[in-house]
């Protein structure tokens, strides 16, 4: 078997690498698509939530008489009617506090909407009403909004009980940092704080919960990426028999790592059901999305670093303070961004000697969580905008700058400060292609002769080095102990048609179509003839899901497995029947046949039909059904790339006009083109509002300012510049198929580009990154337009 | 709190008359979508900015999340389910989103797809700049807009060499 992986197959090789249109396309530009709000059962009742309106508060008393009262009620539970345990963590991990965090809140709330009571209605608009007017009386504690705060040493406390609200705190250093800053010629020094902002798919959360008492089953339905992962956790908490529940997956509108975690809501609205024996139906609003689904992106760090005279990077020293929000929920999520932040800050550099501090203080403000390039975003931002600011400072071009102090491609495998073993890729050669695509000399002249006009352009670059495919390998060397399991099934059915069932789930990704491409080479059938079934638990075979760039890897690691095997079957049966060797068959378009004479051969039809019901074929012992189970856990494989920004600013205006973003993407064999890039395209959007627009405001009594698109800005056609992809193949040497992930490297590096092109913009006003994200009043202020506001590092 | 009294609204959609006997705060959207039955209207904010709503009231492009569903009593509504000529076949500007992969997940195509057909009603020609301009009250979290700006530039294009 090849576990490299044997593209192209003889015969095969047709859609593999083929702008192949997507199988989903069609019921999703007809409307006939199914979400989770587009979900009815005869029966059905409508859930709303009632939300904790204080942000640190003891709950004295919950008075739900009125609100029963009201037309369409049907229940008000609390958390003393719901007795399910908190979602446990996945793992132990070490020197960290992990207080549960309740489905309902008990006793105590500790942000603004935090789910306090389920109300069960006749319909939406009622429960709604409902939930308004149960009365709540709060007796509020002092209030904790930012680490800094909740770090001093008379702050409340969110857990009283662990008598801190640090959650995690670790030092961890490789080679000699001390050493190589004693000998240093330069170091550097700044501390950065980048903005709070969040995945935000158009789609809300959904869960539609189904518990019929006589059949014993329950049946969930939930806009996530994790369908399995949620059934494990809510069999453990409610609790409930595993193999009676089952979670389904609709269409599911946009994920981005935001419907990764089991939220307390999927876990309320089950139990509800299980208690009322009801179909009960929650769909989030926008304002409860924006308050309760998982922040991301907010991390403060400080960077120090020591050069030699050359400009030659010798130690680096990081540290990472995380504000963790209210709760460390299931994904160990306090530890998401500083952790892996800290963890792979260093990226594409070239760094031997690296100290890094990770801190996680909770406070009162949404929880935080996984969203798309997690915890790499802030890194890799200030890392450039320090990086840039020291070239500029010490008067190095930034590229020679980077080029010097990258990993080069005869180094690789290369073992990185942090543990990681990249395992391929031409880094220096990504940056190279990067450079030649924007003109990058061309761009500098043209840059001289806009100042003289009075205009001002810049340009930034941003190299990155991305972790994909999240199989146990990878996470160990993230320092995360994370073990993984995913499989997917192929089968041929007695008509000849190929069915995989994978146990991934798609968030738009075209899973249906990148399977469906890995199938039907690997069987060298057409890929109309494959369909791919995912996110029904009942249907697919366990496995981990979609998060952190790992369906392409994995999924489609474990499918080209799976269709291996079967496709050896296909051979023998063929061979048994036409009596020749399985060596001298091949399959072509379909048809397996006897090389040199294609008139001996076999359709897929009649080979299937054979296989089924052939009594001589079939009663062979070595299982001759067309079906194949596979397992796969993959090696740790890196992608790698470069995102630059080139933009005009108006220093008076502090406006930012994006000109355009190139990105060069080496994410190893690409199965589909045309969905990768639209993956890049999607994140360098998100990489877009995160530089410019977005961030999450709290007040100081932990209000939420920007809980409205009025005011949490997302970027629009007119935000978004024309965005250019360039691929580069650098086969992954050691993962089924020679794939590597991604979709992740537009959020990881393209904002620390947009920054930098800004911060290169304003070069003649001496700006430096002060603030994020860059909005007109901090990009004039960068500029010297604006008197620069006290308090603020 | 005694109930809000119910009426009976009676709207064209896609061409069909319905009717229901509903509360006077029932939202346009809600009306389409449980009353009538299509749910490919999505909602995606609920308050008048994502655009994912969007349905044609009278021929004008209109979001379905912010108007009552009495204030259109006696009118006509379009929506996503009407562009497809039949079950077996795509309207130019669903095959353009298709072909320049204008979507990923597919919750804000309705409201695109929609607004593209109006735009191009009004303009058979527009530039890039006009494009983004009009589609700039829809949002995308997955697409960066790319696929879908070099749909609606391949809609206008096959749409004018039809002849349509
Ligand atoms: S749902 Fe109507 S505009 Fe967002
Ligand atoms: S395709 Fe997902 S929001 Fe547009």
């Amino acid at each position: 078997m090849t576990e490299s992986g044997g593209f192209p197959y003889p015969g095969g090789g047709r859609f593999v690498g083929a702008r192949v249109k997507r199988a989903e396309d069609p019921r999703l530009l007809t409307g006939e698509a199914r979400y989770a709000a587009d979900i009815q059962l005869p029966g059905m009742l409508a859930v709303a939530f009632v939300r904790a309106t204080e942000a640190h508060a003891r709950i004295e008393s919950i008075d739900v008489t009125e609100a029963l009262s009201l037309p369409g009620a049907v229940a008000v539970l609390t958390a003393a009617d719901l007795d399910v345990a908190p979602v446990p963590l996945p793992f132990e991990f070490d020197g960290l506090a992990a207080p549960p965090q309740p489905a309902l809140a008990r006793n105590k709330v500790r942000f603004l909407g935090e789910p306090v009571a389920v109300v069960v209605a006749e319909n939406r608009y009622q429960a709604e009403d409902i939930a308004d007017r149960v009365r709540v009386r709060y007796d509020r504690l002092g209030v904790v909004v930012s680490p800094e705060a909740a770090r001093a040493a008379d702050a409340p406390l969110l857990f009283e009980d662990l008598g801190t609200n640090v959650l995690f705190e670790r030092t961890e250093s490789a080679g000699d940092v001390e050493g190589a800053f004693a000998e240093a010629a330069h170091v550097f020094r700044k501390t950065f704080h980048t903005n709070r902002f969040v995945a935000c798919p158009m789609e809300g959360r959904g869960v539609v919960a189904h518990y019929e008492p006589r059949a014993d089953h329950l049946k969930v339905w939930s806009s996530t990426q994790t369908p399995f992962l949620l059934r494990t956790t809510l069999a453990a908490v409610l609790p409930y028999p595993e193999h009676r529940l089952q979670v389904i997956v609709p269409e599911v509108g946009g994920g981005f790592g935001a419907k990764m975690s089991t939220y307390p809501e999927e876990v309320a609205v089950a139990a509800a059901s299980l208690k009322l024996g009801r179909p009960l139906s929650w769909i989030e609003d926008r304002r409860e999305n924006l308050l309760a689904a998982n922040h991301a992106k907010e991390q403060q760090i400080t960077l120090e670093l020591a050069l030699d005279t050359e400009g030659q990077i010798l130690a680096l020293r990081a540290e990472h303070v995380g504000d963790a929000g209210a709760y460390n929920f299931n994904s160990t999520s306090c530890l998401i961004e500083p952790f892996i932040g800290a963890r792979n800050l260093p990226g594409v550099l070239r760094l031997r000697n690296y100290e890094w501090t990770v801190v996680s203080v909770a406070t009162n403000r949404s929880p935080v969580g996984a969203f798309r390039a997690v915890g790499s975003t802030p890194g890799s931002t200030t890392r450039d905008a320090f990086l840039d600011e020291i070239a500029r400072q010490l008067g190095i071009d930034v590229v020679k700058f980077f080029r010097k102090n990258m990993i080069r491609a005869d180094e690789m495998p290369y073992h990185q400060a942090t543990g990681q073993v990249y395992d391929s890729g031409d880094y220096i050669g990504s940056l190279d292609q990067a450079v030649e695509l924007v003109d990058y000399a061309g761009f500098r002249r043209r840059q001289e002769e806009a100042r003289s006009e009075g205009r001002y352009l810049g340009i930034g670059f941003s190299p990155f080095v991305e972790a994909t495919g999240w199989g146990s390998e990878i996470a160990k060397s993230q320092g995360l102990p994370f073990s993984s399991h995913d499989n997917a099934s192929v089968s041929v059915d007695p008509s000849g048609m190929v069915t995989v069932a994978t146990s991934m789930a798609s968030q738009g990704q075209g899973h249906e179509t990148s399977f469906a491409q890995v199938a039907a080479d690997v069987l060298g059938v057409d890929v109309a003839t494959v369909r791919v079934t995912q996110g029904d638990t009942d249907v697919s075979p366990y496995g981990m899901g979609t998060f952190a760039s790992r369906s392409a890897i994995i999924g489609g690691g474990s499918v080209l497995l799976a269709a291996e095997e079967v496709r050896k079957k296909v051979l023998a049966i063929a061979a048994k029947t036409l009596e020749a060797s399985a060596e001298d068959l091949e399959i072509a378009d379909g048809r397996v046949a006897v090389k040199g004479a294609p008139q001996r051969g076999l359709s897929y039809p009649e080979v299937a039909a054979i296989a089924h019901w052939d009594l001589g074929v079939r009663s062979d012992d070595d299982g001759h059904r067309l079906a194949a189970t596979r397992f796969y856990d993959p090696p740790a494989t890196f992608s790698n790339g470069c995102f630059v920004a080139l933009v005009e600013v108006d220093p008076e205006l502090g406006t930012v006009k994006l000109e355009k973003i190139v990105g060069v993407e080496d994410c190893g064999r690409v199965i589909n083109p045309m969905i990768v890039e639209g993956q890049s395209h999607g994140a360098v959007a998100q990489a877009v509002g995160g530089a410019l627009l977005e961030h999450m405001v709290y007040d100081e009594n932990g209000g939420l300012i920007t809980s409205t698109f009025m005011d949490y800005l997302l970027p629009t056609a007119l935000d978004v510049p024309p965005i250019e992809i360039a691929h580069m193949e650098t086969l992954a040497p050691h993962t089924a198929g020679g794939f590597k992930g991604m979709g992740e490297g537009g959020l990881m590096s393209a904002p620390g580009a947009i920054v930098c092109a800004v911060v290169d913009a304003l070069s003649p006003f001496g700006a430096v990154l002060e603030e994020l994200p860059l909005g007109p009043e901090q990009v004039a202020r960068m500029a010297g337009s604006l008197a620069t506001e006290g308090g603020h590092s | 709190m005694t109930p809000p009294e119910e009426r009976i609204v009676r709207i064209e959609v896609n061409g069909r008359p319905t009717s229901a006997l509903v509360e006077p705060r029932t939202l346009l959207c809600d009306y389409i979508r449980n009353h009538v039955g299509l749910t490919g209207t999505n909602v995606g904010c609920e308050h008048g900015v994502c655009g994912a709503c969007t349905v044609r009231i009278d021929g004008d492009i209109a979001r379905s999340c912010i108007t009552f569903a009495a204030q259109v009593d006696g009118g006509k509504v379009e929506t996503v389910e009407s562009i497809a000529p039949s079950t077996d076949e795509l309207h130019p500007i669903q095959r353009a989103f298709e072909a320049e992969h204008g979507l990923q997940c597919g919750f804000c195509t309705p409201g695109f797809l929609i607004t593209t057909q109006a735009l191009l009603e009004r303009n058979p020609d527009p530039s890039e700049t006009e494009i983004r301009e009009f589609l700039s009250g829809n949002i995308c979290r997955c697409t960066g807009y790319v696929g879908i700006v070099n749909a609606v530039k391949r809609a206008a294009r096959d749409l004018r060499d039809r002849g349509t």
